[in-house]
């Protein structure tokens, strides 16, 4: 049985209604959505808050699954939609109320920070690989959505062009237009973090 | 491959989607050109820099807990702020008030121009004109 076949085969029992088919995909697949969810939100809590959000809304939505796509690619464009409409409430927020945009940049600059792992051998390379993160963390949550779930879904999950296209509705040639045009910024960004990058 | 078409091949080679003979071509070209190799070796770094981000493990007891979230009601429907429905009804409003205004206008015009037709028509027995003018008012009365 091959991974797409059994995620159908949990869905089904999903449908109708057994829980612990849907505990076994939450086990499955727990680590890709809040690693996906958290690259682009940059905060660990909330990735977690909005990954069980995506788990409910499968639940909810396993009525309306067709098996005609993978199951992956229903599951990516759930994740994809839950992060814009999380981004949109909260730029919706931050112009309502100068009061949560003010709360809200300590956490964006919280965001991705990791403390150094006091087991580190060199403090200063420690250092250095935490603000490297942190770095990384700006860089991929400050690209346009589009580009930043197509950047996550290839480079960290490796899916495929027309797989990353399904997912955000687009055509193949999108999607590589998308991914170069993100690989420019990256590229302009991350220069001065290469080994004598300047 | 010269150095000017170089670049055009940097995302199908990070992709792995450059075709064997472009691929043994591309490499050729790096081998012998030390400009196209650094800014090749630049555009394919911050991409391997990128996969160096590290992402969080799931908390203990995630799984549990989503599964204890099916429990929650689901969201209440998102409505609208009451200044949208205003907003749309005033639309409405002045589109339907428009549109019934140029309705009526070109009734209007019409009717008076028939009236002046049958009037000018000489030839008309009164009792046609009367019941031409009856049925036109009772349809559009004035």
């Amino acid at each position: 049985m091959t991974d797409n076949e059994a995620d159908v085969a949990l869905m089904e029992r999903i449908r109708a209604g057994d829980r612990e088919a849907f505990r076994e995909l939450v086990e499955r697949y727990q680590r890709v959505v809040i690693h996906l969810i958290h690259r682009a939100v940059g905060d660990a809590w909330e990735a977690e808050d909005l990954a069980q959000r995506v788990f409910v809304q499968v639940y909810r939505s396993a009525h309306r699954y067709r098996p005609t796509a993978k199951f992956t690619t229903w599951l990516f464009t759930i994740v994809h939609h839950t992060v814009l409409n999380e981004q949109r409430r909260r730029r919706r927020r931050a112009t309502e109320s100068l009061d949560a945009l003010q709360q809200s940049d300590p956490a964006a600059d919280r965001a991705g920070w990791q403390p150094a792992d006091p087991r580190a051998a060199d403090p200063a390379q420690a250092a250095a690989e935490q603000e490297l993160q942190e770095q990384l963390g700006i860089v991929l949550r400050e690209l346009p959505p589009q580009q930043r779930t197509a950047v996550i879904l290839c480079r960290f999950e490796g899916r495929s062009y027309a797989e990353i296209a399904a997912v955000l509705g687009c055509s193949v040639p999108a999607v590589k237009s998308l991914l170069h045009r993100a690989r420019v910024t990256l590229l302009q960004r991350l220069k001065p973090f290469l080994p004598g990058g300047v | 491959m010269n150095c000017p078409e170089i670049d055009r091949y940097f995302d199908a080679r990070l992709d792995a989607q450059l075709p064997a003979a472009a691929d043994r071509a591309f490499e050729a070209h790096l081998t012998g050109c030390a400009a196209c190799r650094h800014r090749w070796e630049t555009y394919a770094g911050t991409w391997a820099l990128l996969g160096r981000h590290v992402a969080p493990e799931p908390s203990v007891g995630f799984v549990a807990r989503t599964v204890r979230r099916l429990e929650s009601p689901a969201p209440a429907p998102v409505f609208w702020p009451l200044w949208r429905w205003a907003v749309l009804a005033v639309l409405v409003a002045a589109l339907g008030g428009g549109g019934w205004h140029v309705g009526h206008h070109w009734r209007q015009n019409r009717l008076a121009m028939t009236y002046a037709a049958i009037h000018n028509h000489d030839d008309l027995e009164d009792y046609d004109v009367i019941a031409t003018l009856d049925v036109l008012e009772g349809d559009n009365a004035l």
